[in-house]
């Protein structure tokens, strides 16, 4: 079974130009911030948003080059007590806090494929490209696991 | 006390110190060095001879896992993206500090060739993270500020192919400073250390990314990619070439070349802080407290002519990449603080010539535990002179 056949077709994406309070209103009404993708105009996939990145709002700096530091202390950030002004939320864009280096599927990978990267790299969902590299689906964990339990007849 | 006792009161009396030394804004490495000053066998005598004796192991182990992270300085994206004056800078820098105080070393303190290049290779590096915490501690933002980070973050890559190049030298220097053939040797040697770095590491990059189809969870993929780093660095030893390049040169390569080569450093975050506060422990441990007397005059040359090569070479980059004048005027300021990778390289001298290497070490220890005191303060200073220091901070 190919990844395309088990993914949700219906994903909210933004824009590198999205500020961060579209961002949050967005997903206002979710319990859990999702994994969001970034495209382009085409559709095509540049990066990922995670709650890792909107807490890095919080932080003094963080550029992608702290990621070569070595020896780095870690940035003890209290976010009840920080001052952060409000300006940020159309200051900030999602160009701004994205990640870049990210791990996506193509939509024709086999579903076991899928379940082994999401164990290596310790991640519940990933955005599925076809192969010109454009935003086509996300699959989670669970559709994997629905599809296993549909196989074996337990639901239809 | 025996070995095992050792490791766990080197941890944890690591771990506490760092947290004390934090609240008057001081990095961590700054703090381990310190522990291992006092408790080494200069002082306290705390530290068993077992640890001690092991010193060199995980010196080689954590420069090998140092070097894997730099050689991400060399990804297709980074370098890009970095820009033109970063790269002018930081070669200038590095390579204004390696010049000024091999200079420095041979015109005025008449120290041989070969000691003072090794001196000289020592001084082009920096402390990231000294530079990073301080960037922190101010909330500093704007041009001047990605240019320090960015300088000092690829500075490390360029110290560890000029300490190559030096190594190599001074190797070959010391042995055939009689042989006839000298230059011819000198010249054979460095090239082989750096072009057998090169290949060992492309080689077990592509072993790396051929077998990595069979790894299937996260802990696989760490004791994978552990493994090759120490196969890298054990070969490297074995075939007598650089550990510092071939492991650089095997992250370089891994990054440009594999689609997922981001986990493989990922991966190590979760063991490399024990290793690396081990590390500056026993660096501060190994210190020959009855040398420090006789290196007064050594330190003080090393101190100001590291500072003065990194101002110039700082400053010469700034102007060839027309970079503002703030950047021209005050980012070599940024640049004062030594630390890691300093020392790693300085335990190599150390081990490599037994004769000058506790002269190397222990002034280089003396003068990184200066550098990481009054280092931040230079940095803080430059910073708000180019007005990146928001008021209030």
């Amino acid at each position: 079974m190919q990844v395309k056949e088990v993914m949700s077709k219906e994903v909210i994406t933004v824009q590198r130009s999205t500020t961060l309070k579209e961002l949050l209103k967005s997903f206002g009404k979710f319990h859990i911030f999702p994994l969001v993708p970034v495209v382009d105009g085409d559709r095509h996939l540049r990066g990922i948003v995670s709650f890792h990145n909107l807490v890095d709002i919080f932080s003094s700096y963080h550029p992608d080059v702290l990621k070569l530091v070595p020896f780095l202390d870690e940035e003890e950030v209290d976010i009840f007590k920080i001052d952060i002004s409000e300006d940020i939320g159309n200051l900030v864009v999602v160009e701004d806090i994205m990640e870049t280096e990210f791990v996506s599927i193509p939509e024709d990978a086999a579903i076991e494929e899928a379940y082994k990267l999401m164990r290596l790299h310790l991640k519940e969902e990933f955005p599925v490209i076809n192969k010109a590299g454009w935003l086509v689906g996300m699959v989670g964990i669970f559709d994997i696991i629905q599809a296993v339990f549909r196989q074996k007849g337990i639901i239809k | 006390m025996n070995t095992i006792l050792g490791l766990g009161f080197i941890l944890t009396a690591g771990l506490f110190s760092a947290k004390l030394i934090k609240r008057i804004k001081f990095p961590a490495v700054t703090a381990y060095l310190l522990l291992g000053i006092l408790i080494g066998p200069s002082l306290f005598k705390l530290v068993p001879e077992g640890i001690l004796n092991s010193s060199g192991l995980i010196s080689n182990i954590v420069l090998g896992i140092i070097a894997f992270g730099i050689g991400q300085n060399f990804s297709r994206y980074h370098l890009r993206k970095i820009g033109r004056p970063i790269i002018w800078i930081s070669i200038l820098e590095a390579c204004g500090a390696w010049a000024l105080v091999t200079s420095a070393f041979l015109l005025i303190l008449k120290q041989p060739f070969y000691v003072s290049l090794l001196f000289g290779a020592i001084a082009s590096a920096t402390a990231p993270a000294a530079t990073v915490m301080v960037i922190r501690e101010y909330r500093a933002r704007g041009n001047f500020t990605d240019t320090l980070l960015g300088v000092v973050a690829i500075d490390d890559a360029w110290c560890l192919i000029i300490f190559a190049i030096s190594l190599a030298i001074s190797q070959a220097v010391y042995t055939h400073m009689m042989a006839a053939s000298f230059l011819i040797k000198v010249f054979f040697n460095s090239l082989l250390s750096i072009f057998g770095a090169f290949v060992l590491g492309a080689i077990l990059a592509m072993l790396l990314s051929l077998l990595y189809r069979f790894i299937r969870t996260q802990t696989e993929l760490l004791i994978f990619t552990l493994g090759f780093i120490f196969l890298n660095i054990g070969l490297a030893i074995w075939l007598h070439l650089s550990v510092l390049l071939s492991s650089m040169f095997l992250g370089a390569i891994l990054i440009n070349s594999h689609r997922y080569s981001f986990k493989f450093f990922d991966a190590l975050k979760c063991i490399d802080s024990p290793l690396f506060l081990l590390f500056f422990v026993l660096a501060g441990a190994n210190l020959e407290m009855h040398i420090l007397p006789k290196l007064g005059i050594i330190g003080l040359t090393y101190l100001i002519f590291r500072v003065i090569g990194k101002m110039m070479g700082a400053s010469l980059g700034a102007k060839i990449s027309n970079a503002p004048e703030s950047i021209r005027r005050y980012l070599g300021l940024g640049l004062v603080p030594q630390a890691g990778v300093a020392l790693g390289v300085a335990l190599i001298a150390k081990s490599d010539f037994p004769i000058v290497g506790e002269m190397i070490f222990t002034t280089i220890i003396a003068t990184t535990v200066i550098y990481e005191l009054i280092g931040p303060l230079c940095t803080k200073y430059a910073l708000h002179k180019a007005g990146e220091i928001p008021e209030g901070h």
